[in-house]
């Protein structure tokens, strides 16, 4: 399966197992602009898979109300970068539900999916990955997915977590990655990165598309400066796997983080915060970060902005040579 | 009044206070909770201890206890309420409305225990034994009771950061939320929401959020597109926040602001028009004609918050001829004495009754101990095993329990 349809099947599977979810955003119906719920409207009805009104705030919180009466939702926004009319209600809102309650209610079955990152054409509005805005975010649960058979599991868990999650799908990947994923449904635990190569010299971490990109570089850096790379795919963003990333950093000494988002500010500089705290001691070298320019995601300088395989490499090529 | 009358008087009073406070089988309001309200059951026993008293012939209590003269009162009343001007809609509610006896004393106690309930926290933030924000509903009591008055304790209520009277009318008792505004473990919110966070069964807050413009409109799209039984209220007290509705919006006639969605327009001074066209409102929507919205005309006589004084952006006159004129309970009352529903003494009795119960909750809400510290990583998500929460600096850790 390609990852639009990795998804199709985890929301298929969540369908068929819980008889009170219910998707929607704008254009699910006819299957999505990128496909993702094709069929599902003929399969389980107009009154679980239904298309809203053009308006992110108010998907949301149409959304939060349904989580609040115990019914799964699962949302869509149609880009990542329009859940910014939303985000009061991400914050403001289902973040702080619970809490807010003192338990008293929660609008943890809710699901926010949204297409995410890069996609070579996206432009400014198109492109954006907007994971850094949520971290910061107590209370919502925030997941990026590297591949079709990540994403079914990650999907899967997210919907079936009792808080409120959101899910970033990378766009480009969902024709151009394809693997070979279960049809049953299956889990893949939140708040776990995964150690993806194993790695003696330094850490690789990224998420999401980034992870391929990182991949490469680490083959590269075998091949051509004889360094053995650990590479870690992070997937859950918040609350992410501090303890996974640490173990790594005090083995190799040298981390690199990398993504598509832009540097000030950017999810990595939490991750170099927290690491330089909890390893100060096992470092050789600065953490470095290559992320995109602090500009806002450009239209013909895309192959610029973004942090490609060449900018890894020559910033791992000087963190070996510190 | 002979000696040999006054145990079925107070007997009488017995029944009745078991009635109006207690939700007995044959009382009436849920939302004043069961009798496992501590209040119920102190003054129960003040009750049993006052009739032992007078049967066995003891000295006779304080003479400020007006003993009422047994007469008979009308069992109801009907009453001409003011027609509501409508919006897309053929008809409205009634413009005449039944009052019994026993709903009348029901809705006078209700609207004084806010009342006073809110008179008691404007004291507390004085004293700053609450903090934080407060946003006082006082002059706003016939909205939150008349509400109530016309809907089912199943039906759902949301509202915003003015949510006392609603929590009260909602079913938590003044201890809780008093507890609540002071931050304390007996609070509704365990103490961790405070004034805008209060929550009960199908009340959902009690929310901090102030300008919404936008959000209501997608609100009122999506509940007409799909034929959603809500009703959107507007309590248009005049002023948001310190702007008089005149240099805030464009058009102030809110009941047609629904554009599609039909609207009517209440006087949200007067209790029984409340109710009525609530009960309007809810039949509507429980039909599946879809939303409806109603605008009730209101007044609150604190400022916004407890930090605005509320005169910089209007008259103390303005104020005082509100109060004067069309006081929410002062009305009930007059109308109720009047017409033979209840006397005077009679209402004054419940006023020392609430108070007694306001200063009682306000002196728990008080000595209740605060939550303790470890509680303040809870209940940021649900998850099973216990999780660390890090603090403001590295060495602190809070655990997070769900």
């Amino acid at each position: 399966m390609n990852l639009f349809q990795s998804i199709t099947s985890a929301l298929d599977n969540s369908l068929a197992k819980d008889p009170t979810a219910v998707i929607f955003g704008e254009d699910v119906a006819f299957g999505g602009v990128f496909r993702c719920t094709v069929g599902l409207r003929d399969k389980y009805g107009k009154d679980r898979v239904f298309n809203t009104p053009l308006c992110e705030q108010g998907i949301v919180g149409f959304g939060i109300g349904i989580a609040v009466t115990g019914a799964t939702a699962i949302a869509e926004i149609q880009f990542a970068d329009y859940i910014f009319p939303a985000f009061d209600q991400i914050v403001n809102e289902a973040a702080k539900y619970r809490y807010r309650s003192g338990d008293l209610f929660n609008c943890g079955s809710l699901t926010i999916r949204a297409p995410w990152g890069c996609v070579g054409h996206g432009a400014l509005y198109h492109s954006q990955s907007p994971e850094a805005f949520f971290a910061h975010c107590p209370g919502i649960k925030v997941v990026v997915p590297r591949s079709p058979f990540q994403a079914k599991g990650l999907l899967l868990s997210c919907i079936e977590d009792k808080n409120p999650c959101i899910f970033f799908e990378p766009k480009i990947l969902y024709r151009a990655a394809v693997e070979q994923v279960p049809v049953e449904p299956y889990n893949i635990p939140l708040s776990q990165a995964e150690v993806i190569q194993e790695g003696s010299d330094i850490t690789l971490v990224a998420w999401g598309t980034q992870v391929h990109v990182v991949r490469e570089v680490a083959s590269m850096a075998k091949e051509k400066l004889g360094v053995s790379c650990e590479v870690i795919d992070l997937r859950t963003i918040l609350p992410w796997d501090v303890d996974t990333v640490c173990k790594s950093v005090a083995k190799t000494g040298r981390l690199l983080i990398s993504h598509e988002a832009p540097l000030t500010g950017g999810f990595a500089s939490e991750i170099s915060s927290t690491v330089q705290e909890e390893c100060f001691l096992n470092l050789e070298a600065p953490i470095s970060r290559v992320c995109g320019y602090d500009t806002p995601f450009p239209h013909i300088f895309e192959p610029f902005y973004i942090p490609d395989k060449w900018k890894c490499y020559d910033a791992l090529r000087k963190m070996i040579n510190y | 009044m002979t000696p040999s009358r006054r145990p079925a008087v107070k007997a009488w009073r017995l029944r009745g206070h078991l009635k109006e406070t207690c939700g007995h089988p044959d009382g009436v309001s849920p939302a004043f909770g069961s009798c496992r309200n501590p209040h119920c059951l102190r003054s129960m026993r003040k009750m049993l201890a006052a009739v032992s008293r007078v049967l066995s012939g003891a000295a006779q209590k304080p003479a400020n206890r007006v003993l009422v003269a047994s007469r008979n009162f009308a069992n109801d009343a009907t009453f001409e309420i003011k027609k509501c001007d409508l919006h897309r809609l053929e008809e409205g509610p009634p413009v005449t409305t039944v009052l019994t006896r026993e709903d009348g004393l029901k809705y006078y106690r209700m609207m004084q225990t806010v009342r006073r309930m809110e008179l008691k926290a404007d004291q507390l933030y004085k004293q700053k034994i609450i903090r934080g924000f407060c946003h006082l509903c006082d002059g706003q009591e016939a909205c939150c009771v008349g509400l109530e008055a016309g809907i089912n304790p199943t039906d759902h209520l949301i509202t915003a950061y003015r949510a006392h009277g609603f929590t009260f009318t909602r079913g938590l008792s003044v201890r809780e939320i008093l507890a609540e505004l002071t931050g304390r473990k007996g609070g509704c919110a365990k103490g961790k929401g405070g004034s805008m966070h209060m929550y009960a069964k199908n009340f959902y807050g009690g929310n901090g959020i102030v300008g919404a413009q936008g959000q209501i409109f997608e609100a009122y799209n999506m509940a007409a597109l799909w034929k959603l039984p809500c009703i959107f209220i507007c309590e248009n007290n005049r002023y948001g926040m310190g702007t008089s509705v005149e240099r805030a919006a464009a058009s102030t006639d809110y009941f047609k602001r629904g554009d599609f969605i039909p609207g009517l327009r209440v006087d949200g001074m007067d209790i029984l028009c409340v109710r009525e066209a609530t009960r309007f409102a809810a039949a509507y929507c429980r039909s599946g004609k879809g939303p409806i919205l109603m605008e009730l005309q209101t007044y609150r006589y604190h400022g916004h918050s407890m930090s605005d004084p509320g005169v910089s952006y209007r008259t103390r006159e303005e104020i005082q001829e509100v109060r004067s004129k069309s006081d929410p309970i002062m009305l009930l009352k007059d109308r109720m004495v009047n017409s033979n529903l209840a006397s005077v003494e009679e209402l004054k009795e419940i006023d020392v009754e609430v108070r007694k119960e306001i200063e009682d909750a306000a002196q728990f809400a008080t000595a209740d101990p605060e939550p303790p510290l470890e509680e303040l990583g809870y209940h940021i998500y649900s998850s099973d095993p216990p999780f660390e929460v890090r603090g403001a600096n590295q060495w602190i850790k809070f655990k997070s329990v769900s």
